[in-house]
This record gives structure tokens, C-alpha cells and sequence, in this order.
């Protein structure tokens, strides 16, 4: 009498098998292939006890609700870009007046006289740095507001609600996008990528009412850990800014 | 009541937020279920869920009609938790394991022991812990496929088209998982010398 492989013995427990019915009257006649068979029965019908989590009645409500925001984020973003387009016209507005500034005070008549030597280069540069500053600055401003709120949301006891600042976060909202078009327009991909990181948890928060849950906070406090945020902000914002310029040097 | 999905789809493609709500609703339970059998953990799970319904709305155009609007949630709730996993095992590398540093031996007299009054509660939050700790051996193919043939009763077929595999491969990798799960286990289901 030929044996049926474990393989069977699982294809035919799920009824997976080319040949149920000899696998089956196989089991009638063989004591081994049965105990066989029982065993594995039995350690898959202990692997499908474990229970499951039991979620509360309105759970795909509160699904949906933190769903809506994000999928009105994403409609809300044609919206957003205009407004970023404009945004990004007054940044480029802003630093090419940094830019006339510096050039006006910092070149000498000679590279005014003659445009196309080195000192056009090291403006450019001068002016780089200059915009960097002021970019760093701002965003400076912004990231340590950001930072206490994080702060707040990761040092909140998670078996307890939490009180939202909600509109402390629809304000870090509007700038962090604001910020974070200029940093990508400009090129900064290191301060556009953090805001970039930043911007869920603050349209979230801005939009979860006046308390989060233990549950909805222990989701959010998970997010900001698994993508380190309260340090990689923190690490930014004790980042000195640039040194300014050697104006000796142009 | 899948017409009714198909609808809810082609009007959510149309911008129609409430159809995609009613998806979510219909849906929900289901894919946290398969969330936290592929996990093991609650919050993730609860994540997975966001992710997944958030994903099927960004590719919602590329759902193909003739499909099953749940099969296509499975496979993608399937890919949030095995990206989950995988940035687990990155993250938590240096983790405490399951255990609490009594060997395997030692556990199993605990589990088979034969006190006349066990505390059944304290055995059941064991056997649920080994269980999880077999769960956890399983590589994410076998993991997955476990999951859909094992506690959703996904057909060998879709299960393949789900990773990808063939289906003698879907097949095998079922096996694979149950092999690896009786090794597991088997100690823990062996009939009690004292009540034979």
C-alpha cells in the first residue's frame, strides 16, 4: 500500500486534491496515513482558533472618516497647486529681490562694468547662500512650532483621548505647504522631503476634530516614530544656518 | 452583489465619493481581518487597512472590470502588509524575541501539563503566543498564502494570481507553511498520555 505525502495529506484538507476520493478512502484503510492526517488537522485547527481583534460597531465609519481627508487632500491638490504656483512666484519674487540686493551692494563696479567676469559667478553664489539663510530661517520658524506639536502628540499618554490644537494645525498646514513648494521649486530636497513627511500628520490633525481616541492617537504616535519625524525635525531645526557670505571675497 | 461593487467603482471613478464609501464600509472588516493575520498586530493591521483602501483609490483606474473588485483589494491589502512586514524585520531587528527565556521544553510541560484545574486563559494566551511565533517563521509568500486558503478560503487559482505563481507553486507554498506550522505546533496538539 502506497503512503500519501504530507503534501497530499494538506492538498486533500482543503480539498485541494486531483483525487479526493482515493485520498479519502486511503485514510479509511490506512492507520498511519490517518494519524498523519489527524495531526495536521489538528494543529490547523489550532492555528485557526487564534482570535481575531474584535472592532467596534462603527469601525468602517471611523475607517471613512480618516480615509476622507486624505482622498480630499488628494482633490483638494489641483486646488493647492494653483495656490503653490502663486506661492512659488512670490518666493522667486522675493529671493531675485535678495539676489538685486546683494549683487547691488556686494560687487564691485568693475563686475557691474562687465558682466560676464567671475564676479557674476560668485554673486550667484553669495546670493545662494543668502537665500538659503532666509529659506532656513523661515522654515526654521515653522519647523519648531511643528516640533512642539509632535512633541506633544508623542509624549501624550496613548490610553488616554487627546485634545487636538486643531487650529494650530490647519495654520501649520497652510505654511508647511507653502514651504514645502518653495523648498521643492528652489531645490531643496532635504527640507521639501521633511515637510513632505510632516504634511499627513498635520492635515490629519487639522481635520480629527477636537480629541483623538486612545486608538486614532496610538495610530499617529506610531507614524511619527516609524518615520522618525520628531527627530529629523528636531535635527533640522538645530541645524545652524549657513555662515553668510565673505563679502572681502567678491 | 458584485454588480453592486462594479457600480460603486464606476462611480467612484467618476468622482463620486459616497460609491467609494460604500466600498469602504462593505469592506472593511474584511481587509482588517486579512490585516491582522498577515501582521499579528492590531494598529498595523488598522494601518494596512488605511493604506489599502488609500491605494485602491489612487489605482482605482486601473481596476479592471471583468475582476473581482474584492479579489483586487485582497492583493493589494496583501502588498501593504508585506511591505509593513518588511520594514518590520528592517526596523525591529534588535527587538526582544516572543519568548520569555524559558526553553521550549520547559513550555510544552506547562502547556500539556496535566493540573487538574488549569487556568485555561493563561493557556489559551500561550498557545495563542506559540502560534504567533509559528506565524512569524513563515516567509511573506507563505505567510500570504496561508492567510487567503487558510482563514479567507481563496481558491488556489486566485491565490496564485495574487503572488504572482503559478498554481502548482501557490500550491506548494501552501504546504510549505503548513510543514512549517506543524513543526511548530505539532507538540502542543499531541493527544495528553494521562486522558488515553
Amino acid at each position: 500500500m502506497q503512503h500519501l505525502t504530507e503534501e497530499q495529506l494538506v492538498a486533500h484538507y482543503y480539498h485541494d486534491d486531483d483525487a479526493p476520493a482515493a485520498a479519502a478512502s486511503h485514510l479509511l484503510e490506512c492507520p498511519d496515513c490517518r494519524a498523519q492526517y489527524e495531526t495536521i488537522r489538528r494543529v490547523l485547527t489550532l492555528v485557526g482558533d487564534a482570535p481575531v481583534p474584535e472592532r467596534g460597531d462603527h469601525y468602517a465609519e471611523e475607517v471613512w472618516t480618516r480615509l476622507r481627508w486624505k482622498l480630499g487632500a488628494r482633490r483638494r491638490r489641483m486646488q493647492w497647486t494653483s495656490f503653490a504656483a502663486a506661492a512659488a512666484v512670490l518666493a522667486i519674487a522675493f529671493f531675485a529681490g535678495v539676489w538685486w540686493h546683494s549683487r547691488g551692494s556686494r560687487t564691485a563696479p568693475s563686475n557691474i562694468a562687465n558682466n560676464k567676469g567671475p564676479g557674476v559667478v560668485q554673486s550667484v553664489a553669495a546670493t545662494s547662500q543668502a537665500s538659503d539663510r532666509v529659506l532656513l530661517v523661515v522654515v526654521g520658524d515653522h519647523l519648531e512650532s511643528s516640533e512642539r506639536m509632535l512633541a506633544e502628540l508623542a509624549n501624550a499618554n496613548p490610553k488616554q483621548t487627546f485634545d487636538v490644537p486643531s487650529d494650530r494645525a490647519a495654520d501649520l498646514v497652510a505654511s508647511n505647504r507653502m514651504y514645502r513648494q518653495t523648498a521643492a521649486t528652489r531645490g531643496d530636497r532635504r527640507i521639501a522631503s521633511l515637510l513632505s513627511d510632516l504634511e499627513p500628520i498635520l492635515v490629519e490633525l487639522s481635520h480629527a476634530g477636537k480629541t483623538l481616541s486612545p486608538d486614532e492617537l496610538g495610530a499617529i504616535q506610531k507614524r511619527i516614530e516609524s518615520k522618525q519625524l520628531l527627530m529629523k525635525v528636531r535635527v533640522m531645526t538645530a541645524q545652524p544656518a549657513p555662515p553668510p557670505s565673505n563679502s572681502n571675497s567678491l | 452583489m458584485e454588480v453592486t461593487d462594479l457600480a460603486a467603482v464606476s462611480r467612484a471613478r467618476s468622482g463620486d465619493s459616497d460609491a467609494f464609501r460604500l466600498l469602504v464600509e462593505k469592506h472593511s472588516r474584511v481587509i482588517f481581518r486579512v490585516a491582522y493575520r498577515m501582521t499579528g498586530n492590531e494598529h498595523d493591521a488598522d494601518d494596512v487597512v488605511q493604506e489599502t483602501f488609500l491605494r485602491a483609490y489612487k489605482q482605482l483606474d486601473s481596476f479592471e472590470e471583468r475582476a473581482n473588485f474584492s479579489t483586487w483589494l485582497h492583493r493589494i491589502a496583501v502588498n501593504c502588509s508585506l511591505d509593513l512586514l518588511r520594514a518590520r524585520s528592517r526596523h525591529d531587528k534588535n527587538s526582544l524575541p516572543l519568548t520569555d527565556g524559558r526553553d521550549d521544553e520547559e513550555r510544552e510541560v506547562e502547556i500539556v501539563s496535566s493540573d487538574p484545574q488549569p487556568d485555561r486563559l493563561l493557556l489559551s494566551a500561550e498557545l495563542q503566543k506559540h502560534v504567533a511565533a509559528a506565524m512569524e517563521k513563515l516567509s511573506g509568500n507563505e505567510r500570504t498564502a496561508f492567510v487567503l486558503r487558510h482563514f479567507e478560503g481563496m481558491p488556489v487559482e486566485e491565490i496564485g494570481k495574487t503572488l504572482g505563481i503559478q498554481v502548482n507553486a501557490a500550491k506548494h507554498t501552501i504546504f510549505r507553511a503548513v510543514r512549517k506550522l506543524r513543526e511548530a505546533l505539532e507538540p502542543l496538539v499531541r493527544p495528553n498520555p494521562c486522558n488515553t
